[in-house]
């Protein structure tokens, strides 16, 4: 039995699914808006892990080292959020969102704020969409890039610190027909996860209504 | 876009969109909350011709979906309304004759210049067909034990099936990442998919890879199998994986006996040589035992002759005789003893000596052959007879006890030419594991007799007490040697081991069971004048052989027993019938014509039951034994035997009916 069957039951998978899929749709219109109109993302999957094991998968599948750009949110439930790319993709990502027209120093010194930009809208939108479909708002922090391995990312090399969950979701962004892939998480403690539970029980609620 | 629109009317676009596998289209107008739908949406659900030129209620949109799965689609739909773009979701359609299709419904979001929603359109596809071939193909899987993969070059993951996880033990995943897969190989096996970044083109996806199952850590075998599709400057690679532990076990161990064969023949062949050897040899054995047998016979007669003639020619001899006469007749004596002591070996050897076991104390035994084994042994070894105190009582043949030290110690007198010291032992030995095959655990006293000498080497020690191989001693030393201490242990229910170094020495050990039961019985020495018989006392003899049934009678009349003659069986039934005879014993030969002695005993006794019967018999031959030995209550004496032996043997038995009677 995995960690996400425990804790989610299968609508309140597709509820989540839906609600990060809005926030997603909303980040793809803001970066088209930022850099024309080449952004598409993919539906998420999503997946509740622990740290450790959220730091493993990603450990398995990416190679290379990443770079993630995080944001910490507070309200109802609290938590932090990351968009974790390759390292290998960031360049390609600023490139990207600068429209290909800056080369070498320019594009790296351009590359940590595309990075810190991009990242703000994609997470701020989906904070955002579940904010307000789960009819709660939530507080932001300023976004900030970290770099280092998925351990280091997922703070698991600590290890008395790392007990959380991490609601963890797999998107494809389709740029310009660049392949660029990268993650979203949101690294929750229980009770936060708990709190989304029973929020997306209201919001099934009144979306479903007698179907349920 | 209205009912009118060429998009719902038009009958080319309907053509277009039936040709695409469309089963319906929609356009939900979010502003005014209204559904538009084409005609095969209309019939898919079974609304009439009409509704695809009307405008619908938004809730006409789940009316035909499957309840199960109404309210995922709800919320998929509130995604769309909220602002979600992509709608691609597959779900149960139950269509107006009842059936349940499968449906794919695609839809996009429409966005106005605002960023606002302002309408969901998108279209069906009956998915029915490639659902029941997923069915069929999860079932193929499941069933058959196979596993799908399907992996794209250069990326992280692989799509795998339920049944592909299940066999590597891991948990089900529709995507692995690849080094999780390879994880499971066991080591020293290639990957089973291409790591990231390695570069590596497969040419092939045969395969056998050992894996050690992430679940359990069972170790298998796991079959790959597949085909590499080359696309671009990068292929793909679809393929499958089974188990096929079983195969490749059965093919080692195939291939193991295929590699053993040859070694394993040469050794059954060597085994039943061996086997085939040791049959020739038993038979050779059993042979030369029923010729010594048959001569042992024929010549304890012919000894029996000559030694009481030659006994009785030196009894009445008297004083006066000439010297040289009584030395001649006693080397002729002498002579005629160690052919009797021949005989009696090649019977040992061929264990059919007939034993006569005793209830006795072997420190006794040890301590009258010390005498002897001084004389028998030269004075550059040192003798040393050492019997524990208490040592428990043993049932077996003394005289051939005796034999079988004194054999054991002209062996070892012969290891130890420049001399050395020899130590005849008795002790009492508590096994608490068998001694042999045939010798449990128990109480035992230990015989052993110990040189300093030459020692054997292994190769001699490991056929030394074989008896297949045993004839090779013959002719050497004392003769039979060893066999014949083999045979006699062996016939009285005992043990053998033997221990040897070479240049150190050499023990030979007997292992005799304790007899609990029964009183010792002290030896009597055979030396003293014969004991006489009474004229009361009548013996009927009974010998086919005329020279000895003259000297048997001999004796017994000299002894002044009164004694009645017969030559055969039937003469002697004859003579037992007379009532008016009062026979006090029957002596009889074992061996003759018509009828065994055992046959006229047996007879005899139905006659005249309580009769005493002592056999007399140079080779009683198995009528007489059992196991090995005399059967109870069976008297004999040996052929051939003296005056004095004889007068024993009748007094003795006669003395013990009267005690008992």
């Amino acid at each position: 039995m995995t960690l996400d069957t425990v804790v989610l039951g299968e609508l309140e998978r597709d509820a989540l699914t839906e609600i990060v899929n809005i926030g997603v749709s909303r980040a793809a219109s803001n970066l088209r808006k930022m850099i024309g109109d080449q952004v598409s993302l993919s539906v998420p999957s999503i997946d509740v892990l622990s740290q450790h094991r959220a730091a493993r998968l990603i450990g398995e599948r990416e190679d290379s080292d990443l770079v993630a750009v995080r944001q910490d949110f507070s309200g109802p439930f609290a938590g932090r959020a990351l968009l974790i790319f390759p390292e290998s993709n960031s360049l390609e990502l600023a490139r990207a969102v600068t429209g290909d027209t800056l080369t070498g120093a320019d594009l790296l010194e351009m590359e940590t704020e595309a990075l810190t930009e991009t990242g703000n809208v994609i997470l701020n939108s989906c904070l955002a969409t579940m904010a307000n479909m789960l009819k709660r708002s939530l507080t932001m922090t300023i976004p900030e890039i970290l770099r280092g391995d998925s351990a280091t990312l997922f703070e698991v090399k600590d290890d008395t610190a790392s007990n959380g969950l991490v609601l963890f979701l797999y998107i494809d962004f389709a740029v310009r027909k660049r392949d660029i892939r990268g993650y979203i998480a949101m690294i929750l403690d229980l009770p936060s996860l708990e709190t989304i539970k029973a929020l997306l029980g209201e919001f099934i609620e009144r979306v479903v209504g007698n179907d349920a | 876009m209205t009912p009118e629109s060429p998009f719902y009317g038009d009958g080319r676009a309907r053509a277009f969109m039936a040709a695409v596998g469309a089963s319906g289209s929609w356009d939900w107008d979010i502003a005014s909350d209204t559904l538009r739908v084409d005609p095969a949406f209309a019939e898919l659900y079974g609304l009439g011709a009409e509704a695809a030129a009307s405008v619908l209620p938004t809730s006409t949109f789940f009316k035909a979906i499957h309840s199960a799965d109404r309210p995922r689609i709800r919320i998929a739909i509130a995604g769309i309304l909220a602002g979600a773009e992509h709608f691609s979701k597959e779900f149960r359609v139950t269509a107006p004759d009842g059936s349940t299709l499968w449906v794919h419904g695609r839809g996009q979001l429409h966005l106005d210049a605002n960023d606002e929603p302002l309408c969901f359109t998108g279209l069906f596809i009956d998915v029915t067909e490639r659902k029941r071939t997923e069915e069929r193909l999860r079932i193929a899987q499941s069933a058959g034990g196979v596993g799908t993969f399907e992996y794209i070059d250069g990326f992280a993951t692989a799509a795998v099936s339920a049944e592909f996880c299940q066999l590597l033990g891991l948990q089900p995943a529709t995507a692995l990442p690849v080094n999780t897969i390879n994880a499971v190989l066991a080591a020293g096996e290639p990957p089973l998919l291409p790591p990231p970044g390695s570069g590596m083109i497969a040419d092939t996806l045969e395969g056998v890879f050992g894996v050690v199952r992430h679940d359990d850590g069972r170790h298998r075998w796991i079959a790959r199998r597949g085909e590499v599709l080359r696309e671009g400057s990068g292929y793909r690679l679809i393929g499958v994986i089974y188990d096929v532990t079983e195969a490749k076990d059965q093919e080692a161990r195939l291939r193991e006996l295929a590699e053993t064969l040859e070694v394993r023949v040469q050794q059954e062949v060597a085994e039943h040589r061996q086997t085939e050897d040791a049959l020739r040899q038993a038979q050779k054995m059993e042979a030369v035992g029923q010729l010594t047998g048959g001569i042992a016979h024929d010549f304890n007669n012919l000894l029996t002759v000559i030694i009481g003639n030659v006994d009785a020619a030196m009894r009445r001899m008297g004083d006066a005789a000439d010297p040289r006469l009584r030395r001649s007749l006693e080397n002729a004596l002498k002579g005629a003893e160690r052919a009797a002591a021949l005989t009696q070996r090649l019977l040992a050897f061929s264990r059919r000596q007939p034993l006569a076991p005793k209830t006795i104390d072997v420190a006794h035994v040890l301590a009258g052959m010390s005498e002897l084994l001084l004389r028998s042994i030269p004075e550059t070894i040192t003798v040393r007879i050492v019997a524990e105190p208490g040592i428990w009582a043993v049932e077996v043949d003394p005289h051939q006890l005796e034999n079988v030290i004194l054999n054991l110690a002209v062996n070892a007198r012969d290891a130890m030419p420049a001399g050395g010291t020899l130590t005849v032992k008795a002790e009492n030995i508590e096994r608490r594991e068998a001694l042999s095959g045939d010798c449990p655990p128990g109480s035992y006293v230990a015989i052993s007799v110990t040189d300093t000498g030459t020692g054997m080497s292994p190769e001699t020690m490991a056929k030394v007490f074989d008896p297949f191989f045993t004839t090779k001693e013959v002719g050497k030393g004392t003769g039979l040697g060893l066999s014949m201490v083999y045979g006699f242990v062996k016939q009285s229910g005992g043990h053998i081991g033997i221990a040897s170094t070479e240049g150190k020495g050499t023990t030979v050990c007997l292992y005799l069971a304790r007899q609990a039961q029964g009183a010792v019985i002290e030896l009597v020495s055979d030396d003293g004048a014969p004991e006489a018989g009474r004229a009361d006392e009548t013996i009927l003899v009974v010998e086919d052989d005329e020279d000895v049934l003259a000297y048997t009678a001999g004796i017994l009349r000299e002894l002044g027993y009164r004694v009645i003659e017969a030559d055969d069986g039937a003469a002697a039934i004859a003579l037992l019938g007379r009532e008016d005879l009062a026979i006090s014993m029957l002596l009889t030969d074992v061996v003759m014509p018509r009828m065994s002695g055992r046959e006229l005993a047996d007879r005899a006794h139905i006659l005249r039951p309580g009769l005493r019967v002592l056999f007399a018999s140079g080779y009683p031959s198995d009528v007489m034994m059992r196991d090995g030995r005399l059967a109870p209550a069976v008297d004999l004496i040996a052929k051939p035997f003296t005056y004095a032996g004889l007068a024993t043997k009748v007094r003795e038995l006669l003395d013990q009916r009267t005690s008992t009677l």
